[in-house]
């Protein structure tokens, strides 16, 4: 697969669309679903997620084919994300994990396959994480990023992935034992 | 080292991102502690969980559907590129020409003339400097750097 992925992206290089077709096929589910959970919005989602694949297409003669393509096209579907929420915000200045995103409480967990009660519960509650902290479990459960992967992407050291990425999973983990409280 | 030190290796060590030697000091630690030994597995069970949540594959339609919007985006890309640089040739060209007709009029007054000549220039000038901080901002913005990458 990284092989006809790595001819997929040098054919890219050179002006295929339709080699991009393919590549975008590969990893639009994946695009849209981190885009709505970051966003808590599908349409949101699927109008952002095809912006940074544009965006991706633009720029992709700087990028190596022999490297994996998707850690590179998160990173730009995060800042795309992250541009959204400060324009939703109005805050285009404020610290990302300042920024309030409201809408994210109306996402509902349509995306998800083998759904029930208790990952629907797991949906909810990561919408309801900080966006630093929502960030960063999106990027590594479900966009499989590597601690060197998201460090590139969020420009800080691996020792603050870790430390952020610990200090998310316990926010989930008090987010669940409060819902379960309440139930 | 205390609980407090070990804690935020919890994560590290469930994702197998420790180094060999901080791994042993991990597991050692575990060992002799129940409090964090019951965070480990906490946590684990979570990272579990979420690790069985995937996302649902579209289907084929809709992946067309979805690459037919990124295609239209792209060839679109190209021709707002096209028609800004048709738009900024001709604005140039008619500023230009109007600016030649006003000033070798000899019916048209002097005031008009300047009027003329200065509403064409300042709107260069502003074209111009737009131009440039939307350079500037683009080469500091750490937003578009990660493109770059």
């Amino acid at each position: 697969m990284e092989q006809c992925e790595a001819a997929l992206l040098r054919r890219c290089r050179t002006g295929d669309k339709e080699a991009f077709g393919v590549i975008v096929r590969s990893y639009a589910g994946r695009a849209v679903g981190a885009a709505s959970l970051l966003l808590g919005s599908h349409e949101d989602a699927q109008d952002a997620s095809q912006e940074a694949f544009v965006r991706a297409w633009r720029h992709i003669r700087r990028f190596d084919p022999a490297r994996p393509f998707y850690p590179w096209f998160a990173a730009i579907l995060r800042n795309v994300c992250v541009s959204r929420l400060r324009r939703r915000s109005r805050l285009k200045t404020a610290r990302f994990d300042d920024i309030h995103s409201s809408a994210a409480e109306q996402s509902s967990p349509v995306l998800l396959a083998e759904r029930n009660e208790r990952r629907d519960r797991v949906w909810q509650a990561i919408l309801a994480l900080s966006p630093m902290h929502r960030e960063i479990i999106v990027m590594n459960h479900f966009q499989g990023m590597t601690y060197r992967q998201m460090a590139d992407a969020l420009d800080v050291p691996i020792g603050t992935v870790m430390s952020r990425l610990h200090n998310a999973r316990l926010s989930l983990r008090k987010e669940l034992a409060d819902q379960e409280h309440e139930l | 080292m205390s609980c407090d030190d070990f804690r935020p290796l919890i994560t590290g060590y469930l994702d197998g991102e420790l180094s060999a030697e901080q791994r042993a000091r991990f597991e050692e630690h575990v060992r002799a502690c129940e409090q964090c030994g019951q965070e480990l597995a906490e946590l684990r069970k979570l990272k579990e969980e979420l690790t069985m949540m995937k996302f649902e594959e579209p289907s084929d339609a809709e992946l067309e559907r979805y690459w037919q919007s990124v295609y239209n985006r792209l060839e679109r890309g190209i021709g707002w590129v096209l028609f800004s640089v048709g738009a900024i040739i001709v604005l140039c060209y008619g500023g230009f020409k109007l600016v030649e007709e006003v000033v070798r009029d000899p019916g048209v007054t002097v005031l008009l003339k300047v009027g003329v000549v200065a509403l064409v220039f300042g709107t260069v000038i502003l074209f111009v400097s737009l131009l440039r901080e939307r350079l500037a901002v683009s080469k500091v913005d750490k937003y578009a750097r990660e493109v770059k990458r």
